[in-house]
């Protein structure tokens, strides 16, 4: 875990347990999220875009460094996107394979609040 | 054929020994259902399905047709595509019909008990709402004499020659959603069992996409397999009484995991019960079923099992990274 406080820069840290950190970005404005997330933790999901999108109605949220993600994750994720209201948007990046795959099962890929962006890399 | 049940649905075996058997128990229905305007949806194998196609003529292109081996190959997923014939086609329209044939020699025997178990559930899932009628094939010809008896169980009504009549051995729809216990085949000796809670989920995942991985099922499939078997352990931590038991084995070309917990299964559809458009989401059931080829729930007074299936496409060699 070491190397993902690492990787992740924990110093900038919104949350962090034993295998999920999030972290903050400024270019795009948002977050980024590393390590696993389950129900242990799908919670910390909710309150960490509620932190920046106080800020942005449209927060930019990092998956590429999410190696997991299970249903109630993906909840959390679907439901911080309806509570940024009806013109916000969480715009998602990096979208790893496995939680595309859960997306198009569970049909969660054709939410409009939810939209995958191409602006580029964040940092 | 009766049409006492002309306002609800109706679930009718259809018994055939051989082509012109199965033509002649077919075409009628379909064809009557055309010339009244009701949709009707074919789900056979490609091979019947051309037959029908060729005898109907003209009347085909008002028939919709899908490949039983495709919409059906993990039985489970067969209802939701019927409930979504029913809802996509029902409205304005007196009556649906459909014709379904989940069950052909060269099913395993665990593919079997769970077709079985969707005869049964079919007559659970329809038994409110639009009206209509499944007529399902069941070949004579090559089945077992205990899978035609099972299909007089779960149909209430069944066609012999031409003729159509209520099935007097029809278990009744409350039978048919009571708890599943059948037995299932135990894993060979000394299979390795371990217990879980929500603090070692993140293990049982490691556990599992490295027993499928080095089983021989490609890198995604192996990641598909540990996404549903999280779901289906993240029931036992959320609903099970906080822990469970997972095993993990193979059988010929069939990898196996096994969820067991304390909880009780009392929903007889919610593995089959297709996700709201809302943030609500899908339970972890529904989502095994569509990862994995063959779902198996059993309950029991002790708790509940769960058994994934999953088959590795890829022949040895192959293995994607």
């Amino acid at each position: 875990m070491d190397d993902l406080f690492n990787a992740a820069g924990v110093g900038d840290a919104v949350y962090a347990d034993r295998h999920l950190v999030v972290t903050r970005t400024t270019n795009p404005f948002g977050l980024r999220f590393a390590g696993e997330i389950d129900v242990t933790n799908s919670s910390a999901v909710g309150q960490a875009i509620r932190l920046v999108s106080a800020d942005s109605p449209w927060p930019h949220v990092d998956l590429s460094r999410l190696s997991f993600c299970d249903v109630s994750g993906i909840r959390a994720l679907v439901e911080a996107a309806r509570e940024l209201g009806d013109s916000g948007r969480l715009l998602l990046h990096g979208l790893p394979r496995q939680l595309e795959t859960v997306m198009r099962v569970t049909g969660w890929s054709s939410m409009p609040a939810l939209t995958l962006c191409a602006c580029g890399e964040m940092t | 054929m009766s049409a006492a049940s002309a306002d609800r649905f109706r679930h009718e075996a259809l018994m055939y020994g051989s082509r012109e058997e199965f033509l002649a128990g077919t075409l009628p229905f379909i064809r009557d259902g055309v010339r009244s305007g009701e949709p009707v949806l074919v789900v056979e194998s490609p091979e019947k399905i051309g037959m029908l196609r060729a005898a109907l003529g003209d009347d085909a292109s008002a028939v919709i047709f899908a490949d039983m081996a495709e919409v059906g190959a993990n039985p489970a997923r067969i209802i939701p595509a019927w409930q979504d014939f029913v809802s996509q086609h029902g409205a304005g329209a007196k009556r649906l019909r459909g014709i379904g044939e989940p069950i052909w020699l060269g099913r395993s025997a665990d593919e079997l008990a769970e077709c079985q178990r969707h005869e049964s559930l079919l007559n659970v899932a329809f038994a409110s709402g639009r009206p209509w009628w499944l007529l399902c094939p069941y070949d004579t010809s090559q089945l077992a004499a205990d899978v035609i008896d099972e299909a007089r169980r779960s149909h209430e009504f069944v066609c012999v020659e031409g003729t159509a009549g209520v099935s007097d051995g029809f278990r009744g729809v409350d039978a048919c959603g009571a708890g599943f216990d059948a037995a299932l085949p135990e894993p060979p000796d000394r299979t390795p069992w371990i217990v879980f809670d929500a603090d070692r989920l993140i293990a049982l995942r490691r556990a599992v996409s490295r027993f499928a991985y080095a089983t021989g099922l490609s890198a995604g499939r192996a990641t598909e397999l540990a996404t549903a078997v999280n779901e289906v352990a993240t029931n036992s931590v959320v609903h099970g009484g906080g822990k469970g038991t997972l095993r993990m084995w193979k059988d010929g070309g069939t990898l196996l995991c096994e969820v067991s917990d304390g909880g009780r299964y009392d929903r007889p559809l919610a593995d089959r019960e297709r996700p709201l458009a809302d943030a609500s989401g899908p339970g972890g059931l529904w989502l095994a079923n569509q990862l994995c080829d063959l779902v198996q729930i059993r309950s029991h007074d002790q708790g509940t099992v769960v058994r994934l299936h999953v088959r590795d496409p890829l022949p040895s060699g192959e293995r994607a990274g």
